[in-house]
């Protein structure tokens, strides 16, 4: 049986704050035992991966770099309906990610959980690098903190 | 009749770079026929060097989240090479399986969410799931099996973890092998119907050809993703890995920031179209019935039929991931440990990502700390023939007009299956 939630962090670590996403979740699953409903995966640049890895859940937590025209370093916690994607796709390569339209598509197949939480935090650096930027690393701990705190929430909470 | 286009496909999306399709022809007069792409991700080389033999291969998973076992396996083999380690027969087998459920998964992918929707005339995959929803959820079960592969085998669903010099840190279980054939079996019928989609389809591919270089790995016992020499459909002659800079031949092109690759003639094709045109021979029965169904022969040289020949390709890794499995069963998984020392070295790795040959060189100290690496991939080997095949496919239909013209352009580069700009997968959103 799968857990019933999953923990997703999307992004590349060698390129700087891109990978922001897989940082906070590698250390959440550090203390993977204090929660054993949940699955912490470390999905990096695998796309449409996460199609799979959401199916069958009842809640998705998934963690990403996001370009929100926020300050660097800001944390925002959102739904996919309260945002609209403003990437351009070339469409030329399956290599091009939309988290947004992963989830459409989890969606319309049926296999999306009924809970789906977005955690987007703005980069200030993306660039080749293992690191994240000074900004990103000062607030890492509050990043963990949010991301802890969802997983507190009841299962079955589908509201903003 | 229109007789003056002008196209230009400009998409700033990412920090590194990506492809840009560019053509004016007045009056029927071509003056402009360019594909435009910066440079693949050579900083990944810089991030190795001064890194441990044994952590090679997980960093370089990281340069792409489709061809992660591909970019593991190309390492981790050219860190073998340099420390002089030989892997056993079951490692051998088990790493070709896992090889092979990123092949599953990436050619699915690639051939059910970007190709049918273009046969389809749609934008993406999403609308298909409400005009096809049995082909759509077809496909979904014959990609999902990939990522089982790369999950049970790899350790994660993508950048894999438990491959390490020597072998693996932990081996599958007997009953998960025997679960997997189950699956692979299961999957065998959803094959046909996704070939059956494709085939129904495929007169929709531009009627387009023009004669190329194919260069692909051959090996004399099987049709290899992962063994042998190099191979063109040029010459008769092979060329062993460690002299791949011979074939690549990269030189640096004004129209381009990525460099070109060029062999016996101005470019070359790599990807499963080439391996096809060499190999095809070797394909094993339901593969080569499935070659069939297309009327898929060698010598085939319009590049839409790539994705014809990943079909027939994810039938062929398929059946040979059976045969593997029978024969690692019939022998017993054995518990083995992973067992290497460093020395100062180089080697070559050499395997066949979904999207064509792909080489990684390295070298060490005697720590076993890179000082030198060299990463050449498949995208970077197809840039000069995808910019020959725009050159020839512009006047044979620029009468088309602009529009057909400019959708058949990227429809030709989405077959060719590029890796661009893979490295960086943030979110951009605005908030409603």
């Amino acid at each position: 049986m799968r857990a019933p939630v999953c923990v997703v962090g999307l992004g590349n670590v060698l390129m700087g704050d891109e990978g922001v996403g897989v940082h906070v979740v590698r250390r959440l699953a550090e203390e993977a035992a204090d929660w054993p409903q949940a699955e912490f995966l470390d999905l990096g640049t695998g796309g449409l991966t996460l199609l799979h890895a959401v199916a069958g859940r009842r809640k998705a937590i998934v963690v990403d770099c996001a370009r929100m025209g926020a300050t660097a370093g800001a944390l925002r916690r959102f739904r996919a309906e309260e945002v609209r994607s403003t990437k351009m796709l070339l469409g030329a390569s399956l290599h091009e990610g939309d988290v947004l339209q992963v989830l459409t598509l989890a969606r319309r197949l049926g296999e999306a959980p009924a809970d789906v939480v977005l955690f987007g935090i703005e980069p200030a650096e993306v660039a080749f690098s293992g690191k994240l930027s000074e900004p990103l690393a000062a607030r890492f701990e509050e990043y963990v903190r949010r991301v802890r705190q969802e997983l507190v929430e009841p299962l079955g909470d589908n509201h903003a | 009749m229109t007789k003056s286009v002008d196209i230009g496909v400009h998409h700033v999306t990412r920090v590194e770079g990506h492809g840009n399709i560019r053509v004016r022809a007045r009056d029927g007069v071509v003056e402009q026929v360019e594909w435009q792409v910066p440079e693949a991700p050579r900083f990944f080389e810089a991030m190795v060097r001064g890194q441990s033999w044994e952590d090679i291969q997980t960093i370089v998973s990281r340069i792409c989240g489709i061809c992660s076992v591909t970019h593991s396996m190309a390492a981790i083999k050219a860190v073998e090479d340099a420390m002089g380690v030989e892997v056993s027969e079951q490692t051998d087998r088990l790493r070709m399986l896992l090889h092979y459920g990123e092949q599953i998964e990436s050619h699915v992918l690639h051939v059910g969410y970007l190709v049918a929707p273009d046969l389809l005339g749609q934008k993406s995959v999403v609308p298909l799931v409400a005009s096809h929803p049995e082909q759509v959820k077809t496909i979904i079960r014959a990609h999902r099996l990939g990522n089982h592969i790369m999950e049970v085998l790899g350790g994660r669903m993508t950048h894999p973890v438990t491959i390490k010099p020597g072998g693996f840190s932990k081996l599958p279980t007997e009953e998960t092998l025997r679960d997997l054939k189950q699956r692979l079996e299961a999957v065998v019928p959803d094959l046909q119907v996704i070939a059956e989609l494709v085939a129904s389809l495929a007169d929709r591919l531009p009627k387009f050809q023009r004669e190329t270089e194919y260069v692909a790995l051959t090996h004399p016992d099987h049709y290899t993703f992962y063994h042998g020499r190099i191979a063109s459909t040029d010459t008769k002659e092979t060329v062993d890995v460690h002299e791949f800079e011979s074939v690549v031949n990269e030189y640096v092109h004004p129209q381009s920031t990525a460099k070109w690759t060029r062999w016996h003639r101005e470019s070359y094709a790599v990807g499963a179209l080439a391996r096809f045109n060499i190999n095809a021979g070797q394909l094993l029965p339901l593969a080569a019935k499935t070659a069939r169904l297309f009327g898929l022969q060698r010598g085939a040289c319009n590049p839409f039929l790539n994705n014809v020949a990943q079909v027939v390709e994810t039938v062929q890794v398929v059946e040979h991931s059976i045969q593997l499995i029978d024969e690692l069963l019939t022998r017993g998984i054995r518990p083995e440990t992973p067992r290497a020392t460093p020395r100062a070295g180089e080697g070559v790795g050499c395997v066949e990502a979904p999207r064509g040959i792909l080489f990684h060189r390295y070298a060490f100290d005697e720590n076993g700390r890179c000082t030198r690496a060299n990463i050449c991939i498949p995208t970077g080997q197809n840039h000069a023939n995808i910019q020959k095949d725009f050159e020839a496919f512009v006047p044979q239909f620029l009468e088309h007009g602009q529009d057909q013209l400019r959708l058949w352009m990227e429809m030709l580069v989405r077959a060719y299956d590029p890796c661009i700009s893979c490295s960086t997968h943030y979110l951009q959103v605005e908030f409603v």
